[in-house]
């Protein structure tokens, strides 16, 4: 208890500091360092009017430790697996974590490094820095294939709820993990996002998952972006020099042992 | 010192002394956050690579033999936002370092804090001074 008070105190401080440093604001975003940050401002928009999403943001993804876990879940939902799910998950090693082999996080895996949304009129582009270095892309006001091949980002369509950017995405191979522990998922898959930029520098996403093959019920996910202004992709070519993977032992689970 | 001041140093210890929550694989699948390792060497490669860079020193061991180590860091896209450079660390620097060994116990191991002789220091995550 006592180490989790001055964890937030340091927290606040830092925020603090962040807030009284030198000008145009920095501070730090997630991993990194006395970055620039978004200055106050209402959220933007196209010159016809739709909302501008575009940028290099960072995190927004569900707990990549644990998906599970309430933080990252909207008030109200819970993830509760069906009967064979639950038992894979009490089964699965870390070294089998496709993510491990550099293979896609999928959604809504959170990831510590940056990605940046594109808007062109028909397509949207997510573009991954890392886990892994990949892009989805997102057709606005497009049809679902009636039979899709399954991928590792399936079939993304997009429209607009006001401000509220909706992808709806079916078409899923059943490889990816949504996290650390193993939480797996069927080529049933269907998961509904909602991005909405709630002023200049930060956006919500809330990412609904539908799941009838490995899940009792659908359950939301929640997560919070925030603007890198200073900041332009780098590349992460995971595979390039991975001796990560022979050394990993032990069961799935989060960064820190949890 | 003056608030400010302590708070940014305050800040800079708390960052340092944290689990760094790096994918893409689980830190505690891999090295042992209780088997720590401190030992000095001289910098013979430096594999400025992904998912993490890399560095190998030669280390001495108490009856003369020297060992080779191989110290994992984050990743080059973390590093350079956080004030590393991919020359920070080069063959011939020699570099007293802390970490946790790889639990299947090879000279292997995340590296924590590096030391130069000049008593500036880099760590798994950043230089000390990010603005360097």
């Amino acid at each position: 208890m006592t180490k989790r008070i001055v964890i937030a105190v340091l927290a606040s401080v830092c925020a603090l500091t962040a807030q009284d440093s030198s000008k145009p604001k920095t501070g730090n975003i997630g991993l990194y360092r006395n970055q620039l940050l978004a200055p106050d401002g209402p959220a933007p928009k196209l010159a016809d009017g739709t909302p501008d999403l575009s940028g290099v943001w960072l995190g927004g993804g569900a707990s990549d430790a644990d998906i599970s876990n309430p933080k990252s879940l909207k008030p109200g939902s819970e993830v509760v697996m069906l009967p064979w799910a639950a038992e894979l998950v009490k089964h699965r090693q870390s070294k089998e974590d496709p993510e491990a082999s550099c293979l896609p996080g999928g959604i809504p895996r959170g990831s510590p490094y940056p990605w940046r949304i594109v808007q062109t009129p028909t397509h949207y582009f997510i573009l991954f820095e890392g886990n892994i270095h990949s892009y989805r892309q997102i057709f606005m006001n497009g049809k679902h294939p009636d039979d899709p091949d399954p991928t590792w980002y399936g079939h993304s369509i997009g429209h607009w709820d006001g401000n509220t950017l909706v992808v709806d995405t079916v078409g899923f191979n059943d490889k990816f993990w949504f996290d650390y522990k193993g939480h797996p998922h069927t080529e049933k898959l269907h998961t509904i996002e909602r991005y909405t930029r709630t002023d200049l520098g930060h956006m919500s996403i809330e990412v609904t998952i539908d799941d009838p093959g490995a899940y009792a019920q659908p359950f939301t996910t929640i997560g919070h972006a925030t603007l890198m202004p200073g900041t332009e992709l780098l590349e992460y070519i995971c595979q390039e020099n991975n001796q990560d993977l022979p050394k990993l032992s032990g069961p799935a689970r989060g960064p820190g042992g949890q | 010192m003056r608030p400010l001041a302590f708070a940014a140093v305050a800040c800079s210890v708390w960052l340092a002394s944290g689990t760094p929550a790096l994918a893409h694989h689980s830190g505690a699948a891999e090295f042992d956050s209780t088997k720590k390792v401190a030992l000095t060497g001289v910098v013979t490669k430096v594999e400025w690579t992904n998912p993490h860079a890399h560095f190998y020193i030669d280390v001495k061991d108490p009856s003369g033999t020297v060992v080779n180590w191989n110290f994992e860091l984050a990743s080059p896209n973390v590093l350079i936002r956080n004030g590393w450079h991919r020359n920070s660390i080069k063959p011939g620097d020699t570099v007293s370092v802390t970490g946790s060994r790889a639990k299947d116990s090879s000279n292997y191991a995340s590296a924590g804090e590096i030391t130069f002789p000049d008593g500036h220091r880099l760590n798994f995550l950043a230089a000390e001074d990010p603005a360097k």
